[in-house]
């Protein structure tokens, strides 16, 4: 029964007296994977390089990157208050739709001076967003079915105010402007999505709210009884994310000086892979904003790279579907995912 | 059967080590047939690294043996330790809530069948009912689990693991007892003498050492990896035990009762006719710092009180705190008012486990840490160190995620959070629910630093030592309502608890006064 007490002492140090080699080893390990799709991201731009100089390095190929992802990173954005506070928003996808058909329909059918159009749009999308909010919030159904159905909602709503034609003539020029315009050789809609990502990664990182938003995430019955209102909460993420895919779709029909019926649907995977790809990065677990940046640069120069080198068109589909099981494999694995 | 003295369960010189931390070290440990051999230790002694590795969820260093009546046990198997007769019921027992004793029973060992594939339902229910009779239980097998007792929710898991394939030789019980209040826990106890009585060694692991001191036929003890003693049970007197768990002497927790007489000066908090999905008509009246307990078994409204007051489940009644009315289910309210609440069931209802320290202390109130640009994170260090330093917590680290932790870190790292606000009123559900005796004591030193301070503190609590331990009045529940409401220097824990136990009603003065001595 008797014990030396200094070995009973040195087992409860162990933590604090780990040697400060392996300490920092651990550090450096844990830095290496928080940062591992920039290496990734460095990896494939050499290989590519390597394999197809000529093209893959041109400066039109990197800036069609760069301003193509620009969309899709806005996308994946419009996702992550809805991720933090554990819900989901599908019908970003049908939001971006929607408002790329209605915006060309008020300047063109309608006949509406262009900014009045956009004023409009912007209303339709808060509309759309407070009923997501009054169905997940206040009816309690569940995130993923409640916005399944409303895409498919605004799915409908898409055809029956187009009517199923596109509206390729008659948008002016500008309009079209501000979203082919460029600064520095750069197309407005990069400097729109960076807009876009340092106000969301101020109010995450910076704000009450952001905090808010986690732990509401983390456990929604905790975060109400330390003093949380995380219906407000949870709304607001909803708002939210309408209002970013609203100004995508606006964007969108910027840029392409067209609108058609199919314009959000292709984004929704690629977002929901950025995102939750990006989850795994920098803020281990948590959605954050220059996570799902990197995770949709580093997406679409893989695609990019392997298309250049002769991959089938079919190639998009598979890399995104591949991603967004590889980013939850991880989450799963690390024993912090909690959104499915 | 094997004979009673017989070493079913030999387990020689087993160390573990965890990347350079070593959770076990040379520990030799036996079981007898027939015995109930409690297994103490603090949180993190190494009580579980031990039971997981004869689950076979771990593998042990090399040297170590384990044998099961004689023969090794090849280790790192959970088929093989489940074959050869070890079996396991955790503190979560893992009954599937909605489904009857029948199923949990069956999804065990696997239905009966007929030919051909469909379940034979008759012999099923025939099975079912025998494994529960042999425990002295008989209730309807299918009833969903979740609308039974605790106790017979705990014995159903008890069925299920003696009736899995095969002989049991072992049955461990992780904590069997720690969400049971006293009068189940008894009934408990029945079962598992039963149990033993048909030869199976029952280890029996527990923070509760009247318990072990009670039920127990020997004990054993770890601390810090090493199996410091095991002894025979009628050896041992409980602080002596306390004493080898700890490592060092615990002075008896006594309660510097004042004696003051609260209630000639106003209320802090105040219920009238507070009524529940069981509390019906409850008025209680809290004073500034005074330490106010409520106690009762499971099912007497004692789970309620607590919460309905925070407004964290729905109540009808009025509550006022300081004079005003608290509105009904506002809990945000409620914290901005001055009153604070720590939940039961911390995972569930308190924990940001994928959250650091720093933001789990801090969430309930920023301001103090906001800076012209926002949520400050220097600031934010500065202000959680500082309570994790006030709490003693460990590991004092701010950016540790709280799932690291051990439960009575976690816990003292929730009151922090509530203290930070400097409540006037701190209503406390279960405040070491699952905590280890050292850190039971500081929380509870915690707790009596703010009520000197002049807090109206309320603690709901199925463990009767620790409401005498800690109140300065208790007000017994029972059936919904208030049996009785008693100050604390009249009260011993035994009395206590037997007071919890009266009918409803038929709790006449006469037995109260018996069960005082008065």
């Amino acid at each position: 029964m008797a014990e030396d007490p200094t070995t009973a002492d040195s087992t409860k140090g162990t933590e604090s007296q780990k040697s400060i080699s392996v300490r920092f080893l651990e550090r450096l390990k844990k830095a290496v994977w928080n940062m591992s799709l920039l290496f990734i991201w460095v990896g494939m731009v050499v290989l590519f390089g390597l394999l197809e100089p000529d093209v893959f390095l041109s400066t039109v190929t990197l800036r069609s990157v760069l301003a193509d992802q620009a969309i899709t990173a806005m996308m994946a954005m419009s996702l992550i208050m809805p991720i933090a506070s554990n819900k989901f928003d599908l019908s970003v996808a049908g939001m971006m739709g929607l408002s790329a058909i209605l915006v060309a329909t008020f300047i063109v059918k309608v006949g509406m001076p262009w900014p009045l159009a956009i004023l409009l749009t912007l209303l339709c999308g808060l509309i759309v967003g407070g009923i997501n909010v009054f169905v997940v919030v206040h009816l309690k159904i569940n995130s993923f079915i409640a916005t399944l159905a409303t895409l498919s909602i605004l799915g409908a709503m898409i055809q029956w105010i187009s009517d199923g034609d596109q509206i390729a003539e008659g948008i002016p020029s500008s309009f079209k402007e501000f979203g082919r315009r460029q600064f520095f050789n750069i197309p407005l809609p990069v400097f729109y999505m960076l807009a876009i990502a340092l106000v969301l990664a101020y109010v995450l990182d910076f704000r009450q709210f952001g905090r808010y938003l986690y732990a509401t995430g983390s456990n929604e019955d905790a975060a109400r009884l330390a003093g949380v209102n995380t219906r407000k909460v949870s709304s607001i993420a909803l708002m939210v994310s309408a209002t970013i895919a609203t100004i995508v779709g606006i964007v969108f029909t910027m840029r392409i000086g067209a609108a058609s019926i199919d314009v959000g649907m292709p984004y929704l995977l690629p977002s929901f892979a950025a995102t939750f790809l990006g989850a795994t990065q920098f803020k281990e677990g948590n959605v954050n904003v220059p996570g799902t940046i990197v995770a949709v640069y580093v997406l679409a120069t893989g695609v990019k790279g392997v298309q250049l080198m002769g991959a089938p068109y079919w190639i998009e589909d598979l890399f995104f579907g591949l991603a967004l099981l590889i980013a939850v494999g991880l989450a799963v694995r690390s024993g912090r995912q909690r959104s499915m | 059967m094997s004979s009673p003295s017989e070493q079913v369960l030999t387990i020689t010189n087993l160390s573990k080590t965890f990347g350079g931390t070593e959770a076990l070290r040379n520990v030799d440990f036996a079981v007898r047939a027939g015995e109930i051999h409690a297994l103490v230790g603090q949180n993190g002694s190494g009580k579980s690294t031990l039971i997981k590795i004869l689950a076979g969820y771990h593998l042990p260093d090399r040297g170590g043996t384990v044998a099961v009546e004689g023969n090794d046990l090849e280790l790192g198997n959970a088929g093989e330790s489940a074959s050869r007769g070890l079996r396991f019921v955790h503190q979560d027992l893992g009954l599937v809530p909605a489904l009857g004793a029948l199923d949990n029973l069956a999804l065990g060992r696997g239905y009966k069948k007929r030919r051909g594939g469909t379940i034979n339902w008759p012999a099923e229910a025939q099975a079912g009912r025998d494994a529960l009779a042999k425990l002295g239980y008989d209730f309807d097998i299918k009833i969903p689990v979740d609308r039974l007792s605790a106790s017979e929710r705990t014995g159903i898991a008890i069925a299920r693991a003696l009736e899995s394939g095969g002989d049991a030789k072992i049955l461990f019980l992780d904590e069997p007892t720690a969400s049971l209040p006293a009068a189940e826990a008894e009934r408990l106890f029945d079962v598992i003498r039963a149990v033993v009585n048909r030869g199976v060694g029952v280890v029996y692991v527990s923070h509760r050492f009247q318990e072990v001191m009670v039920l127990s036929d020997r004990v054993s003890v770890l601390r810090d990896g090493l199996l410091v003693a095991t002894e025979r049970t009628a050896d041992l007197e409980e602080a002596q035990l306390v004493e080898l768990t700890v490592g060092r002497v615990i002075a008896p927790s006594i309660h510097d009762a004042t004696g003051e007489n609260y209630a000639s000066g106003n209320p802090l908090l105040e219920a009238k006719n507070l009524t529940g999905e069981v509390v019906t008509g409850l008025d209680l009246a809290i004073y500034p710092g005074e330490i106010v307990g409520i106690a009762g078994v499971t099912g007497s409204g004692r789970e309620e009180v607590a919460g309905m007051l925070f407004g964290a489940i729905p109540r009808s009644g009025t509550v006022t705190l300081a004079g005003s009315e608290l509105p009904d289910s506002r809990p945000g309210e409620s914290l901005r008012r001055g009153m604070a609440f720590v939940p039961a069931e911390r995972l569930r209802k308190a924990a940001f486990t994928d959250m650091t320290l720093r933001e789990n202390l801090l969430i309930s109130n920023l301001a103090p840490v906001f800076g012209p640009l926002g949520v400050n994170k220097t600031v934010e260090r500065r202000e959680s160190l500082k309570w994790l330093d006030k709490l003693e917590v460990v590991p004092r680290a701010t950016e540790t995620r709280l799932i690291n932790l051990s439960g009575g870190n976690q816990q003292k790292v929730v009151l922090g959070r509530v203290l930070r606000l400097e409540p006037q009123v701190l209503v406390l559900d279960e405040p070491t629910q699952g905590v280890d005796v050292g850190a039971k004591d500081a929380i509870h030193q915690i707790v009596r630093d703010a009520a000197k301070q002049g807090t109206a503190v309320l603690v709901a609590s199925t463990e009767s030592e620790e409401l005498v331990a800690l109140c300065d009045r208790i007000i017994v529940l029972a059936g919904g309502s208030a049996l009785g409401e008693y100050p604390v220097s009249a009260l011993s824990p035994d009395q206590l608890t037997e007071l919890t136990m009266r009918k409803p009603g038929g709790g006449d003065d006469d037995a109260v006064r018996r069960v005082l001595g008065s």
